[in-house]
């Protein structure tokens, strides 16, 4: 447990400098879209009313009031979004690949620690889980600090104010990153460890066996995928949805944890006995 | 612990944010306003047998609106919780919510609509139609048959017979007649270049698993130059066992004006079709006229023709025992410059119940219970918010369905 832990904040302390730009990039790009589109809101309702000669009535009436879904609506928003995703993403695989390049590979020390080398998969693991809460987390925090810099420049009759929750129930999108409740997390977030999982065993097949490897890697990855929509696929066309929803809900969750097992076990495997560096 | 920091404030960044959205989540979770049945006049245990399945909408100032299910009845509100585990579960119509709980067996792999069902003391009954896949359209009834007394199921599939350009089949009701089982179905059909709308049935052969006999109950041309004709089931409890059915056959014409085309009704009748007997027969109602929201139904021996006239509903009781028209009586319900609002009726054991289809701040909803044959006023009421002190700001709530036990 404690190798572990060690191991988990070694991989951290190597990947927190990436993080924090990350983050960075996020709240930059946010703030400005907050400033950029509420300014451009005022703008045209300053050139509405005193140009157009239009009172603050008709103009509410024609451009309704400003709201911050319409900012998370924007790319200004969700481009930092996309880009922390294919951070995290690319991460997953140079995660691994980083320690077998360079001048001293270093996946060698790593394989000689004095704990077992299963660890190494788990605190890697960890840490692309890590990097996602965090990002998450910190929109959270960043959220209502914009909210409140919009708040801040657009005026009370022009704007209409929804809570946190609320605008994350009608974006859809933002849903899938920030689930409703906490089953919703654990079932979201679980299902994205497991495909984690899968790639890691993956890449770790193609690090034992090289080029034969990346077939094989894909192979298994293709039959786990198959075998976690299989018992959608035979509701839908054998059993003509014999099952209740809830239980569906069962079955995918056992798949899920046989994958993940599956996983787990082989990397184990692989890592102990097939590992070239 | 120095080379440990980074690690332990991400972990305690994670935790506190995503704990406190939670936590804020569940407490602040999602208000509604509470709706009870507020008496006016009459019996308030009228209503005890009446479920309004309904959705709720908090008018939301960025014209996006989400709708929540809940339930009215005698005692108040319950909404559905909107927790993700009820939305997989679902949230089914009453019946069916009822049916899963007594035969939760049974009800497996069956599509949730009240039409496909038919139950009696004995027997609960489903049918559906199975589609092929679209290039060879191969339709087939799936059905099943459960035996209440030794909860034995016999289900099965058989191939609708396709004689002549079968373009569409669906199910419309099921009913059970003397242990005989009857699909009642839509078909649209192809003749060369026209499409022809017919209601046909299906006996079904439960001991040899296949159909016995089908006919066409009446068939009408889909469209002829401006002549336009809807054939629509009168309606009946959907479980509900009859041995009559009750067609309405309307002939509209299209009238072009300059700018516009309307519809005009020329002609209306029903058919009355004997399910055992296969027998046809014209029921002649004198100065039938029900526009497009007619809301009328038939239970047991009597077909009460509703119509709206104004701001009243007009019911004509027709009795099928000696054929006669029954003595016509209006029920006042609310409505704006001389129209009245959308209402559903539904006709149980000799009651008549009426329930407004929608309720804002601005629209009140009527629930009313008469006395279906002499249209006495047994119960009226008012949907009404529980804390109207409390409730402020605009929403809407849609009646979707009623359900009466």
């Amino acid at each position: 447990m404690k190798n572990y832990l060690k191991l988990v904040n070694f991989e951290f302390n190597r990947v927190a400098k990436l993080f924090v730009v990350l983050l960075g990039i996020t709240l930059v790009i946010q703030m400005v879209g907050v400033i950029v589109l509420s300014k451009e809101y005022l703008n045209m309702a300053n050139e509405k009313i005193y140009e157009d000669m239009m009172t603050k009535i008709e103009f509410l009436e024609n451009f309704g009031k400003m709201n911050f879904s319409q900012i998370v609506r924007s790319i200004w928003f969700f481009g930092p979004i996309g880009l922390c995703a294919a951070g995290v993403g690319f991460y997953i695989f140079l995660i691994w690949y980083r320690d077998w390049v360079g001048k001293n590979t270093f996946i060698y020390r790593l394989l000689m620690l004095p704990t077992t080398r299963l660890n190494i998969f788990y605190a890697k693991i960890t840490n692309i889980l890590i990097l996602t809460f965090g990002l998450v987390a910190f929109q959270l925090i960043i959220m209502p600090i914009e909210m409140l810099v919009m708040k801040g420049m657009v005026p009370t009759e022009f704007r209409s104010d929804m809570g946190l929750n609320k605008i994350i129930a009608v974006m859809p999108e933002l849903s899938i990153i920030i689930p409703r409740s906490l089953i919703e997390l654990i079932l979201y977030y679980g299902a994205g460890v497991l495909a984690v999982a899968i790639l890691f065993t993956a890449i770790l097949m193609e690090r034992s066996f090289k080029w034969k490897g990346i077939l094989v890697g894909l192979l298994y990855s293709a039959i786990a995928v198959v075998f976690m929509i299989l018992p959608l696929l035979l509701q839908e066309f054998v059993f003509n949805g014999f099952f209740y929803p809830i239980e569906l809900l069962g079955i995918e969750i056992v798949m899920g944890v046989m994958v993940l097992t599956a996983s787990v076990w082989l990397s184990r495997f692989l890592l102990m006995k097939k590992i070239t560096v | 612990m120095k080379k440990y920091w980074k690690s332990i404030a991400i972990l305690v960044v994670i935790l506190l944010s995503l704990g406190t959205y939670y936590v804020n989540a569940a407490m602040s979770a999602e208000h509604y306003p509470e709706f009870v049945i507020r008496t006016l006049s009459g019996d308030a245990n009228e209503i005890r047998p009446l479920v309004l399945d309904s959705s709720y909408a908090a008018d939301t100032s960025t014209r996006s609106y989400t709708y929540t299910s809940l339930k009215i009845n005698a005692d108040g509100s319950t909404y559905n919780n909107s927790s993700f585990l009820d939305q997989l579960i679902g949230q089914p119509p009453t019946l069916i919510k009822s049916l899963r709980k007594e035969y939760p067996t049974f009800m497996r792999g069956k599509d949730p609509f009240a039409d496909y069902f038919f139950e009696n003391k004995e027997y609960l009954a489903y049918a559906d139609v199975k589609y092929g896949t679209l290039s060879s359209r191969n339709y087939k009834f799936d059905i099943a048959v459960l035996n209440k007394k030794d909860e034995k199921t016999n289900s099965f599939k058989v191939e609708v017979p396709n004689e002549k350009g079968l373009e569409n089949v669906s199910v419309e009701d099921v009913q059970m007649v003397d242990g005989v089982l009857y699909l009642i179905t839509h078909n649209m059909m192809r003749d060369q270049e026209d499409l022809h709308d017919e209601k046909h049935i299906y006996i079904i052969d439960q001991g040899n698993q296949k159909i016995s006999n089908h006919e066409a109950i009446i068939q009408v041309p889909e469209q002829q130059d401006n002549l336009r004709t809807d054939l629509q089931f009168i309606r009946t409890s959907p479980t509900k066992a009859n041995d009559h059915l009750f067609i309405l056959k309307t002939e509209k014409k299209m009238i072009e004006d300059t700018e516009s085309t309307r519809e005009e009704v020329v002609g209306q009748e029903v058919i009355s079709y004997n399910i055992a007997m296969k027998e046809t027969e014209k029921i002649n109602v004198p100065d039938l006229k029900l526009d497009e929201n007619q809301l009328s139904f038939a239970d047991e021996s009597t077909i009460y023709f509703m119509t709206l006239d104004g701001e009243e509903l007009v019911v004509t009781p027709y009795s099928l025992m000696d054929d006669q028209v029954g003595q016509a009586y209006r029920i006042q319900l609310s409505g704006e410059d001389g129209m009245a609002y959308a209402y559903m009726t539904t006709v149980k054991a000799g009651k008549l119940y009426i329930v407004s289809a929608q309720m804002t701040p601005k629209i009140g909803a009527d629930v009313i219970v008469a006395d279906a044959h002499s249209g006495k006023t047994l119960f009226k009421g008012q949907i009404a918010l529980k804390d109207a002190s409390k409730e402020k700001g605009n929403f809407e709530l849609y009646m979707n369905e009623m359900f009466v036990d």
